[in-house]
């Protein structure tokens, strides 16, 4: 029993994280069941996941410094081995990138823990209480910040997780990035810069660039992306954002948001990549030049997916505008404390949302409405839901994207976000979740009754019109929704930057990789094989130590 | 005093295996497979039965021929010694197992075994012994066994290599020499206790500043220290796969750690800016390393370069020079030998089975040799320090130790080269064993019993390596090697006193 008392806690805060976890697992085994079938290696599969969740329980529950870290290690391996289950042709090298970066930002954490250690002389986290007053517990701080922001994927280090959407296989993907891994980065996040350390103003602002630049620099690339997957993950770093710009605000209200958003993300995001994972069962294919029309297809799938990418673009009642809004006020709560620069976050913060949902308008277009694409062109549209134990999870997801927005005050914030804060919050603007639900589903279901009126008495259905031409000939004729806002990439300086991020220059695993072969070339050129020179550079050194000795 | 007869059998047992496979190993010819693993079983069981030895006497000093102590040759075996004898006899009986398949496609196992055997009695020589110019013949024999072993193959590229090491070596070899001739000049005396009683009543001097600097890089040399390091990954990737293994895994810890760690705490006594150079040279082989290793194509060369890497975390920790810095460095030489070694035998049971060491050449293995692909991710894990393996508490320890004596400079880079290593080893496993299968390997088929048993098992030790640090272990195993080092240059007074 002691043993447990001195390596592990278990509050309000992990007992909320943990519970999530262990459902999050629960919904990605189910998944798994229907989506893994005829794949290899199945056995190891669900030990991997197994061993995850239990990765991940310690991290949570953990007290002790060491114990935190070596779980926290643990995931990083396990992800690594997960994504190994992947089958394009890219996997293994997504796999090395993702476990480079957050193997790397794992050794970082050592050195903060290790500063840590050096500061207050313990490893236990309900112990520590450290004071951002000097140049040591601000390293110690951003050394531990890295390893829960690259865990979470927050830039610049989220280009894992594009790329580990497009490669890994969909249910480790909605289980890791975009669940699992948030609630843990994010509650990692939270614990140091609530209990472990005490922010002060320099650090909350650091935290809030961080996520402003996040939300919008990832959800711009989000915005130009030709693949289903890819573009899920570049959203799931544009969240990101916010849960860090909302325990940037430092205040009740916007740290509750932040912890809202991220349970609400780690729901819509499953159930977006569980629904995407569905056609792309279906399809064979996530690249949405290929896709088109699936919403006759998949209406369930269409359905859940729709639920979700309201959720996700913050609009009311779904669960992501109800954690958007307290992030909203927490912004502007800290405005009283001067300064103009809230002005900035809350513009950011909007505008990634506004852009969220253009982007979801293309993604939706191009996937479920729009028309088929060639190779499904002449085919009939009939029904053809994949298996059941892929669609319950998606169901369950979206319904809870629904219940937690209805009911935000009643479920999600009063059983698990305010208790795991312990200090009382203060809406700003009251938003009565319930009573804005009940008109705007009046306001739908009037607008649905006048939509059917009309199309009853007037309209009839016939096939496009494109001047006599056959539009098989002609697939440029297609709009498919991926171009959507190709546009976007030739405005001005956008274009530049554009430019630059197609280069990788702001991926922070190739600028890393260049400059450690720029070094390696250089020493490469000085190991000539020659036994003279080897010679002579033992001769120089010993050289220079009899100076250092004898001077 | 009891016991004490347990001592010269460690140089004893292995030149008596070495001169019995050489003797009788062309006649018989399972006996050189059979001879050479009984031979290293012994000495690796000899040398548990000396860890428990000096948990429960302390240190024990055998006189060769009774002779007293400043006159003959003392054997010693202490906190330090215990430690050192278990790391390399246990890396080398797996080693040995491994080579029973191994080395069959080489045609004279009997001359493999004994120089094999030969090579690790001067290494267990070199730890036991007491008598410096008895640790430059000892040390001699190992050298010139391990000249003789990478040039195994005698193809061109492995006599260039061997003729490389030999240069150098021998060069390092020389100015160790010199050094011990001015040592002996200026105390009259060969024995390292009394030498440092000596040194000790002399105080500082010009001279062995001097000596300092000699060994630094002669023992440098030999523990491929950079700058002193170019001719490690020449020979240690062209010798055949159990010798790599052995050479990274132990010869350069025994032959320069070791040694290093002997005669600048225990018998010239550290100073600071000894200290200071040790972990200079320490963090420039660590990161120089790691640089270099990153870049290569050769599996095995890149696994060379990683050594350098690792030494620089041993040398750091020790030149830390606190408890925590010391116990750390041990430890990782420890964790080093084992997943080094494991290293490079994934890395000749991949040569064994597809004939390349190109990483370009590789691809899917893990599909076919799943025994070796899970033994060298293990040891990736290790050496790269993802926890729970062992490599992860060794940096750790390192780290901290660092961050604790107000390194933080250093700390950083020991965490950049922590980055580093886990790169390339991620290459590693993405190039060799991860990704599509290549047609041409369709037929590849997992390595014989014998090596997988050895790899195996060196995996396991990886994986548990963390539970050494446990205080029960700690104790009997790590302390006692670290105390020996904390108590620098009293350790005259240990070995005369008793």
């Amino acid at each position: 029993m002691s043993f447990i008392e001195r390596f592990f806690k278990f509050d309000y805060l992990s007992n909320f994280i943990a519970a999530f976890v262990a459902f999050f697992s629960i919904i990605t085994i189910i998944y798994s069941i229907g989506f893994m079938r005829g794949k290899k290696r199945q056995f190891a599969y669900y030990a991997y996941i197994i061993f995850t969740l239990f990765a991940s329980l310690g991290v949570v529950f953990a007290n002790h410094l060491i114990v935190f870290i070596i779980f926290w290690g643990l995931l990083g391996l396990l992800l690594y081995l997960l994504i190994g289950f992947g089958e394009k042709e890219n996997t293994s090298a997504t796999a090395k990138k993702t476990f480079i970066i957050i193997g790397g930002t794992d050794a970082v954490m050592l050195l903060g823990i290790a500063l840590i250690w050096r500061i207050s002389g313990t490893f236990a986290m309900d112990k520590l209480s450290i004071i951002l007053n000097n140049k040591l517990a601000v390293y110690a701080y951003l050394c531990l910040a890295i390893g829960a922001l690259a865990k979470a994927g927050a830039m610049p280090f989220h280009t894992w997780i594009p790329d580990t959407a497009e490669d890994a296989p969909t249910p480790v993907t909605a289980f890791l990035p975009a669940s699992l891994d948030k609630l843990l980065g994010i509650y990692f996040l939270a614990r140091i810069s609530l209990y472990i350390f005490k922010m002060d103003a320099a650090m909350n602002t650091f935290l809030m660039v961080v996520g402003s630049f996040t939300i919008v620099a990832a959800v711009m690339m989000a915005l130009i992306q030709h693949d289903l997957k890819r573009l899920l993950g570049y959203h799931a770093v544009s969240q990101v954002g916010y849960m860090v710009l909302g325990i940037g605000t430092g205040n009740p209200i916007g740290i509750a948001g932040g912890l809202f958003h991220m349970l609400n993300h780690a729901i819509y995001k499953s159930c977006l990549f569980f629904s995407g994972g569905a056609v792309e069962k279906e399809a064979k294919t996530t690249d949405l030049d290929k896709l088109g029309g699936f919403a006759k297809i998949m209406p369930i799938t269409f359905i859940s997916f729709l639920v979700a990418s309201f959720a996700i673009s913050g609009i009311p009642p779904f669960n992501g505008f109800a954690s958007k809004w307290m992030i909203y006020q927490g912004i502007i709560e800290t405005a009283k404390s001067g300064g103009y620069l809230w002005i900035v976050w809350l513009v950011a913060a909007m505008f990634g949302s506004a852009l969220t949902l253009a982007s979801f308008m293309k993604l939706i277009h191009a996937v479920f409405l729009g028309q088929p694409s060639q190779s499904r062109e002449g085919k009939k549209p009939k029904i053809r839901e994949t298996s059941i134990f892929i669609r319950i999870p998606t169901i369950i997801l979206a319904s809870l994207c629904i219940i937690f927005g209805v009911f935000a005050y009643q479920i999600p914030l009063k059983m698990f976000i305010i208790p795991s804060l312990g200090s009382k919050v203060q809406f700003l603007g009251v938003w009565n979740s319930s009573l804005a639900t009940l008109l705007i589903v009046v306001g739908i279901l009037i607008g649905a009754a006048i939509y059917l009126l009309g199309k009853v008495i007037k309209t009839r259905e016939t096939k496009v019109f494109i001047g006599g031409e056959d539009l098989a000939k002609y697939p440029q004729m297609r709009v498919s929704g991926g171009d959507f806002y190709n546009t976007i990439q030739e405005i001005g300086f956008l274009k530049i930057i554009y430019k630059l991020a197609q280069k990788k220059i702001f991926d922070i695993y190739n600028v890393g990789s260049k400059i450690t072969f720029g070094f390696n070339r250089i020493l490469r050129f000085l190991h000539n094989g020659v036994l003279s020179t080897y010679l002579s550079w033992c001769l120089l050194g010993m050289g220079i130590i009899f100076y250092i000795l004898l001077k | 005093m009891e016991m004490s007869w347990i001592v010269p059998l460690f140089v004893g047992i292995s030149l008596l295996g070495a001169f019995l496979v050489s003797l009788l190993g062309r006649k018989i010819k399972l006996l050189p497979d059979i001879l050479g693993n009984l031979t290293v079983l012994a000495l690796l069981c000899l040398s548990v039965l000396a860890v428990y030895v000096v948990a429960d006497k302390g240190v024990v000093v055998y006189n060769v021929g009774n002779w007293r102590i400043p006159l003959g040759i003392t054997l010693v075996l202490d906190g330090l010694t215990s430690f050192m004898l278990v790391t390399v006899n246990l890396v080398a009986f797996f080693i040995a197992l491994y080579a029973v398949n191994y080395m069959k496609k080489f045609t004279s196992k009997d001359k493999f075994y004994t120089l094999f055997l030969l090579m690790l009695a001067g290494m267990n020589g070199v730890i036991i012994t007491g008598d410096i110019f008895n640790l430059f013949v000892f040390l001699e024999i190992a050298s010139v066994a391990s000249y003789a072993l990478v040039a195994f193959g005698t193809e061109r590229h492995e006599l260039e290599a061997a003729f490389k090491y030999a240069v150098m070596s021998t060069v390092g070899s020389l100015f160790i020499l010199l050094g011990i001739v001015f040592l002996y000049s200026y105390t009259s005396t060969l024995n390292m206790a009394d030498m440092a009683s000596i040194l000790a009543d002399k105080g500082a001097s010009n001279l062995v500043l001097m000596v300092s600097a000699l060994f630094l890089m002669g023992f440098g040399l030999k523990a491929a220290l950079v700058p002193f390091h170019a001719w490690l990954p020449d020979a240690h990737s062209s010798a055949p796969a159990p010798i790599s293994a052995m050479l990274s895994g132990v010869l350069i810890k025994s032959l320069g750690v070791y040694t290093l760690c002997r005669l600048f705490y225990n018998v010239i006594g550290i100073s600071s800016s000894l200290s200071s150079i040790l972990m200079v040279l320490g963090t420039l082989s660590m990161v120089i390393g790691v640089f270099l290793a990153i870049g290569q194509w050769d599996l095995k060369r890149l696994l060379a370069y990683h050594s350098i890497s690792q030494i620089g975390y041993v040398i750091l920790g020790i030149g830390l020079g606190t408890p925590l810095g010391i116990a750390g460095g041990l430890f990782h030489l420890f964790n080093h030998s084992v997943f080094k070694s494991l290293l490079f035998l994934n890395s000749g049971a991949v040569e064994y089975a597809t004939g390349t060491r190109d990483l370009k050449r590789m691809g899917g293995l893990a599909q076919k040799m799943p025994v070796t692909s899970a033994t060298a991710l293990t040891a990736s894990m290790s050496i790269a320090g993802i926890p729970p393996f062992s490599g992860f508490w060794s940096k750790l320890i390192i780290i901290i130790a660092a961050v604790q004596a107000n390194r933080y400079g250093y700390a950083l880079w020991a965490v950049i080269a922590s980055i580093l290593t886990l790169a390339s080893f991620m290459k590693v496993m993405k190039y060799a064993f991860f990704g599509q299968l290549k047609e041409k390997w369709s037929q590849v088929k997992e390595v014989p019993l014998c090596m997988k048993i050895s790899m195996s098992m060196l995996a396991l030790i990886c994986l548990g390596g963390g539970l050494l640090f446990l205080p029960a272990v700690k104790e009997v195993f790590l302390d006692k090697a670290v105390r020996v080092l904390l108590e620098g240059t009293r350790y005259s007074q240990v070995i005369l006193g008793g």
